[in-house]
């Protein structure tokens, strides 16, 4: 006979006998491939985008010089230009505008304008020299026009030809929109202008945003690079394109890395329930295998068999899985944007673009994932001895062997060493380790605490009244701990990690509430439109206005310390000199404002200056504000969930004294008891700058802050809900192949006299018996992983501590659901085990 | 001799708004700062050598024929224009871009079978771009154009794989275009230039091709012309040349062709050594096609060897090699055919000069 | 007891199996039915059963026609009346001995005391607490024995209860089988291949196309 017939007519025997198991191990295939490709995709695409429109917007360029400020003075540009080894040095102004109306959310209201010579740009960023109307070449010259990208002139509702009004601090600019940027990227809103009109007409006379240079043939980057800093001093950051494009992945790198880890964990999810389908695929044909073994069958032969299977399997359910990401990866785009709704990459529109070589790294995970959940059934049903194996009764010894709880225990145990363990690259990642250990070590776990927690309850059910249904069903759970363990493992993956996300993200929810009560104390907030400021006359009209109690005026400013990381934030305001406390959120890492030094000027920096840049609590820094750079003293650490990247905030005072600059950005306002907030604004308003002033409620501004958080986690929520239905797959899966193994258990039944109705109650009281452990289980298991990503993760990634919150109502609904869902799973995949056939089945040997 | 005359050089003029694709629009109106040219000025130098802040445009065009010492043929042209944008007057930014500065430079190597050329703009501001008053003192970034007070003129020119560094010596007096200068460019009189050249400029210097420096020596042909006005809308191109003769003469023609055939106006000027100059009414100059060549970079037809009938004097020139298109589209967009040619007085040769043939190509939509 | 009355049963595919069946038995009778393969014995213990109903014709149990039961009244027969014994055993694994003994007394909602009597009975006194996998097969098909009986029913139906046993075992649990059914005053009816299971009967049958005839007495009994 021929083998590779034999194991062919085999093959498809199984599927053809049953097929719901094979299509449910191929859907859950699918589904953890899909998930991690999708997400991989949606995050590459929107991170390339974010990342080629950055870098449109740069050009071609070898180095680019800019200041550790946001701007720096023009002077330097003649001298870069004619410095040895340049060949172009081109000048950029970039900053931006908001545009009045538009104040959707915060990075949605505002337009980013470039003024360019485009006699530089022509050589360095030619796409972003704006397409004008024929025979209006000079219009690129032109102090009245600017260009916008399609995505722009379709946000501001403006073609060419059109006037387009903005705001330059509280002057109103009326501009002609003399052309469009054809080479923007989609959805990139950008503008750009002649770089003397924008210095003109936005009132940045005199200073430039950075400097590109292209350098000579010949001319060593690197080596040039080190002179030219040198020679620059301090001041100035010159950097190479590959640092720009570092400084891009780090502004998203823990968000996306983040993302992917979730993914990963829905593929893991996915995984055991291949690895669970599988494995009781096998099983339940141990005695096949046995007669298979007796008739001749060598081990290889019996284990390429199982193997083939697997393959087949692994196969098609990673092609189904590619397939099914890209179309997932698309509609999402569509649906939610590049960032999936988290504005972590504002102003794109990526495009999903198929990379054959990721495309196979993710086939490759879905296929060996899905032969390690074929091989280690495979082996032990290799290994077994046929004699024994043919006999009914085995499976579940031959199940104990796949999960031993030394292995479980040593998850367990390098799980709790993990969380103990910094982060490596600024990354989480013993963290996430910590998490797959405690889920795998927790499932592995599983059939000793069935068995242990179910034999204790059937001793004591038995003891009060013996039914013959209860008994069925906790005798086996109790009794068969390893094939129920097999169906719980789905539930508890998918539950536990649900209960880790809703805390988190409830513990974040809730922190964040409080911080924004705590960040935005007054009633309104005034600013000027953006790259403008409110010079001390506006000041002081603000300040003199009717119906306010107190008026404070912050400067805030964009400040770069470290080059490889993104600005961090500056605020200079009026911090309570009593206590400081009563200004900021300060966390307990603080030094009370009695013990201050007198000559010293205090900073009170964000967590994340902590962790990145490694500011300690009573430590002198030296920070470049003003001419010179002058030296701090940190006096206390305060939390931040606005700015990942750092934020440092210092007295008004000493602010003004160091470098002149008496304008601010923003001004709080707190109205006086009985002042009618309408009236107030409108008060504002009236002011003659009033038209160009952006007036927050704080209400408004936390109602938008709450919101954009919750639509950050909308993936999240999407991400629980497939490890959910890859739970229930699970339970569906295993318990139809259960009900499969144990067809002969319910012909006999049937005979004695069972009920249909009875075996279904058996059934439905096994699916909701074990789902009600799994709950438990899931959620101490969970509750561990939450204190994970709440203690470890985001302090880790985002650099931002938060107190832990327990969403009770809610993990009790959900709890419920999963419950009846799983119930009725059980009682869906049991249809079966009432079926005429069942009677058959006691008279055939199989 | 009629006064109605129209230098070559206007093609740069044409040029350079077709370029900024002001050609038959009054960009004129919108300032009243800028001067028009008006026939009765007299020249003044070392001033005139200098840069004309209140006129539209501005150039200094040299073209010559360079020998190198195993005695090659090169052609070479260099060309500042200086441009007023009529923008950004008020403007109190360094950056505002009330000047431009244009530069093209352009190698004629029968060897390489084809012109090298390259351009650059830059607006004047951060003294990395001027064009200053008082004598010939033009920058754009390191291409420099200067006249020393002796006369003698500096060309510093690198290109990114070309470039030259010559010194040109006047041998004769500058010479007046048309009528002591103001040169009329169409049939309307505001149609007009102040215009002069100075022919036979003997030049000595380094031209740089692949890196390598290559002594040479020649003549050259220098045309400084600045204007306020705009071509006549009926013009469709020109045919021009500057030749300085073996015999010490200096001539000098063009034509404009009028749109559909024909000509809009025309004008020449022979120079004798002595310095007589003879004037040509536009009927007694005729431009004839000889032999057309096919640009295949464009696929315009260009007449290179052309046939020229001053009054009773008839040319004959000849290209120093066919392909000396200059197409940069890809950056400014102007396409003409510049080109060295030595020039035939009855089968006899007569001298070396450039020809200028322009309009051959459509207009590109900008 | 037992009366099958003109019973005609095909295949779902058409093929007739049992044509005009039929036979009483009596209370306390213990027969034995033979026949080829696929002349429908398992058939015809499906319709006794309840598990299966007839194409015509009627059976009677204790003056009952089983067929005019719904599923649910069929099953309350059964579990009250019927005891099985299976060529496989049928044992649950994750059950004990006494367990699965004691499933028709749950099933019945009555006390479970018998279970140790029976298992007693069985000579399996001693292993109440095992599971089934720790267990010969000789001895799983006591604990079935036990299982059948444990409830006093009217109808024992053995299909093949030694079909899985060597010859020394397959004569020890026949016995036993016969014994126990007397013992417990049920009727029985066991089919089988084995002339020499079918021996232990009291009455042989010989089931046919033609229907359910005594053996011979020609035939080797």
């Amino acid at each position: 006979m021929n083998t590779a017939m034999l194991s062919r007519w085999l093959l498809f025997g199984e599927w053809r006998a049953h097929l719901v198991q094979v299509t449910v191990a191929l859907i859950a295939i699918a589904i953890g491939v899909a998930m991690a490709f999708s997400i991989h995709l949606i995050n590459t695409a929107a991170f390339n985008e974010f990342s080629a429109a950055s870098k449109s917007l740069s050009g071609q360029s070898d180095l680019q010089v800019r200041g550790r400020k946001t701007f720096f003075d023009e002077a330097l540009y003649p001298v870069l230009a004619r410095h040895d080894g340049v060949a172009v040095a081109n000048p950029v102004l970039e900053f931006d505008v908001a545009i009045p109306g538009k104040q959707q959310n915060r990075n949605d209201h505002k337009l980013k304008i470039i003024g360019i010579d485009m006699f530089r740009a022509m050589r360095i960023s030619p796409d972003l020299l704006g397409l004008v109307e024929e025979g209006k070449t000079l219009d690129r010259l032109a102090d009245d026009a600017i260009f916008l990208s399609p995505a722009a002139m379709e946000w501001l509702q403006v073609e060419q030809g059109d006037s387009l009004q903005l705001n330059a601090g509280l002057q109103a600019v009326t501009l002609r929109v003399a052309g469009g940027l054809v080479r923007a990227r989609a959805g990139q809103r950008i503008a750009v202008m002649d770089i003397g009109s924008a210095q003109w007409r936005f009132q940045q006379l005199g200073v430039l945003s950075r400097i590109e240079l292209k350098l000579r043939d010949g001319v060593n980057h690197a080596a040039f690079k080190a002179k030219l800093a040198e020679e620059l001093g301090e001041a100035y950051w010159v950097t190479e394109a590959v640092d720009q494009e570092k400084r891009i992945a780090n502004m998203s790198r823990a968000y996306r890395i983040n993302l992917n880890m979730l993914a990963l964990v829905a593929l893991f999810t996915g995984t055991f329930l291949v690895f669970s389908t599988q494995a009781l695929s096998v099983i339940r044909r141990r005695q096949q295998f046995a007669l298979l073994r007796v008739l001749g069958f060598t081990r290889q032969q019996l284990l390429r068999q199982i193997m083939t299977e697997g393959g087949i399997l692994g196969v098609s359910g990673s092609l189904l899985g590619l397939a099914l990401g890209y179309a997932v990866a698309l509609l999402a785009i569509q649906l939610l944007g590049g960032d999936l709704g988290t504005n972590f990459f504002p102003g794109v529109k990526p495009g999903i673009h198929f990379d054959p070589w990721d495309a196979g790294i993710f086939f490759a995970v879905g296929l060996s994932v899905t032969m390690l959940g074929s091989i280690i059934p495979a082996l032990e049903a290799a290994r077994a001895k046929p004699a024994l194996a043919l006999r009914s009764g085995s499976e579940d010894t031959a199940m104990a062997k796949l999960s031993p709880p030394w292995f479980a225990l040593i998850c367990l145990s390098v799980a709790a060493l993990f969380t103990q363990l910094p982060p490596v690259f600024e990354l989480p990642i013993f963290g996430y380790l910590a998490i797959v250990l405690l889920l795998i070590g927790g499932i592995a776990l599983m059939p000793r605490l069935t068995a242990g927690f179910f034999s204790i309850v059937l001793a004591k059910w038995q003891r009060h009244r013996s039914g013959a249904v209860s008994t069925l069903a906790l005798a086996r759970l109790a009794n068969a701990p390893n094939q129920a363990a097999i169906a719980l493992g789905g539930i508890l993956a998918s539950f536990s990690l649900m209960v880790a996300m809703a805390i988190m993200v409830t513990s974040f929810r809730i922190s964040i509430d409080n911080w924004l009560g705590r960040v935005l104390p007054a009633d309104l907030y005034v600013r000027a439109a953006a790259s403008g400021d409110l010079q001390t006359d506006a000041q002081k009209a603000i300040a003199g206005l009717p119906g306010f109690d107190r008026v404070d005026f912050f400067r805030t400013q964009q400040l770069t310390l470290d080059v490889n990381r993104p600005e961090i934030t500056l605020f200079a305001r009026p911090v309570d000199k009593a206590d400081a406390r009563n200004t900021l959120p300060l966390t307990d890492d603080m030094i009370a404002s009695e013990a201050l030094p007198e000559n010293v000027m205090p900073i009170w920096v964000s967590e994340a200056m902590v962790d990145l840049y490694g500011y300690r609590v009573g430590e002198k820094v030296t920070l470049p504000i003003g001419v010179k750079s002058s030296e701090f003293l940190v006096a206390g650490v305060w939390r931040d969930y606005g700015r990942q990247f750092g934020a440092i905030q210092m007295q008004l005072a000493d602010y003004q004294a160091l470098t002149g600059d008496l304008g601010v950005n923003t001004v709080a306002l707190w109205l006086q008891p009985g002042a009618n907030l309408d009236a107030v604004t409108a008060g504002l308003r009236q002011l003659p700058f009033g038209a160009a002033l952006e007036i927050s409620r704080s209400s408004d501004m936390r109602a938008l802050s709450l919101e954009i958080f919750d639509r950050s986690f909308a993936v999240t929520y999407l991400l629980e809900l497939v490890a959910v239905v890859i739970g229930l797959l699970g339970v569906a899966a295993s318990f139809s192949a259960q009900t499969l193994a144990r067809v002969k258990e319910f012909g006999m039944l049937r005979h004695i006299g069972v009920m249909r109705r009875q075996i279904l109650v058996m059934l439905a009281a096994e699916g909701g018996l074990l789902t009600a452990l799994g709950m438990v289980l899931g959620f101490l298991l969970g509750w561990s992983i939450s204190l994970i990503l709440v203690f470890i993760v985001n302090p880790q990634s985002f650099h931002w501590t938060m107190q832990l919150h327990l969403p009770w109502n809610w993990l009790g609904m959900i709890a419920l659901i999963m419950l009846i869902a799983a119930a009725l799973t059980a009682l869906l995949a049991g249809r079966r085990a009432v079926s005429g056939e069942v009677i058959r089945a006691v008279r055939e040997d199989w | 001799m009629k006064q109605n005359k129209w230098s070559g050089a206007s093609v740069v003029i044409a040029l350079v708004l077709l370029f900024l694709g002001l050609v038959g629009t009054g960009a004129l109106a919108e300032s009243d700062r800028l001067k028009p040219v008006t026939p009765g000025y007299k020249l003044i130098f070392p001033q005139d050598y200098g840069a004309h802040q209140d006129f539209r445009i501005e150039w200094w065009y040299i073209t010559g024929w360079l020998e190198t010492e195993d005695k090659k043929p090169l052609g070479f042209q260099v060309t500042f224009f200086r441009y007023a944008t009529g923008h950004n007057q008020d403007n109190p930014s360094q950056f505002a871009a009330k000047y431009l500065i244009i530069a093209h430079l352009a190698l004629s190597d029968p060897a390489a079978g084809k012109l090298m050329h390259e351009e650059k703009s830059l607006r004047e501001g951060f003294n990395l771009a001027y064009a200053k008053e008082g004598n010939t003192d033009v920058r754009l970034d390191d291409w420099t154009l200067v006249r020393e007070e002796n006369g003698r003129y500096q060309v510093e020119m690198q290109g990114s794989d070309f470039g030259l560094s010559l010194a040109l010596t006047p041998a004769q007096m500058a010479m007046l275009q048309d009528q002591n200068g103001f040169s009329r460019k169409g049939p309307k009189p505001e149609q007009a230039s102040y215009y002069y050249s100075e022919p036979h400029l003997s030049v000595t210097g380094t031209v740089f091709r692949d890196n390598k420096p290559v002594t040479v020596s020649g003549r050259a042909w220098l045309d400084h012309e600045w204007s306020t006005a705009y071509l006549d809308p009926e013009a469709d191109g020109w045919d021009w040349t500057g030749a300085n003769l073996d015999d010490g003469s200096a001539l000098m023609a063009f034509q404009i062709r009028r749109k559909g055939g024909g000509k809009v106006w025309a004008y020449a000027a022979l120079r004798d050594p002595s310095g007589n100059m003879r004037l040509f009414e536009p009927e007694q100059v005729e431009f004839t096609p000889v032999r057309t060549w096919q640009s295949p970079h464009t696929e315009a037809a260009y007449p290179v060897a052309m046939h020229i009938r001053t009054g009773e004097i008839e040319w004959r020139l000849t290209p120093l090699l066919d392909d000396q298109e200059l197409d940069s589209r890809q950056s400014t967009g102007s396409v003409y055919w510049e080109g060295a040619v030595t020039l035939t007085k009855d089968n006899q040769p007569a001298g070396k000069g450039y020809l200028e043939l322009t309009g051959y190509v459509k207009p590109l939509a900008l | 007891m037992l009366e099958l009355m003109n019973v005609n049963k095909a295949y779902a595919e058409g093929r007739k199996v049992l044509t005009g069946l039929s036979y009483k038995l009596e209370a306390g009778e213990y027969v034995a039915i033979m026949g080829e393969s696929g002349v429908g014995k398992s058939t015809l213990l499906n319709l006794i059963a309840g598990l299966d109903t007839p194409d015509s014709g009627e059976i009677m149990i204790n003056g009952v026609a089983i067929s005019s039961l719904d599923d649910d009244a069929a099953t309350q027969l059964r579990r009250e009346q019927f005891g099985f014994i299976f060529q496989a055993f049928h044992v649950l694994p994750h059950l004990t001995v006494a367990q699965n003994v004691a499933l028709p007394l749950l099933l019945n909602g009555v006390a479970t005391e018998r279970v140790a009597q029976m298992l007693r009975d069985v000579g399996l006194h001693d292993r109440g607490h095992h599971f089934p996998r720790q267990l010969s097969g000789g001895e799983l098909q006591r604990v079935a024995i036990a299982r059948a009986l444990v409830h006093w029913p009217k109808l024992v139906l053995a299909d093949e209860p030694t079909g899985n046993l060597d010859p020394d075992t397959a004569h020890e649990i026949l016995q036993l089988m016969r014994t126990e059914i007397k013992a417990n005053g049920a009727t029985g009816i066991l089919v089988t291949h084995s002339h020499a299971a079918a021996a232990t009967a009291d009455r042989v049958l010989n089931l046919t196309k033609d229907g359910l005839h005594p053996a011979k007495p020609g035939e080797r009994v």
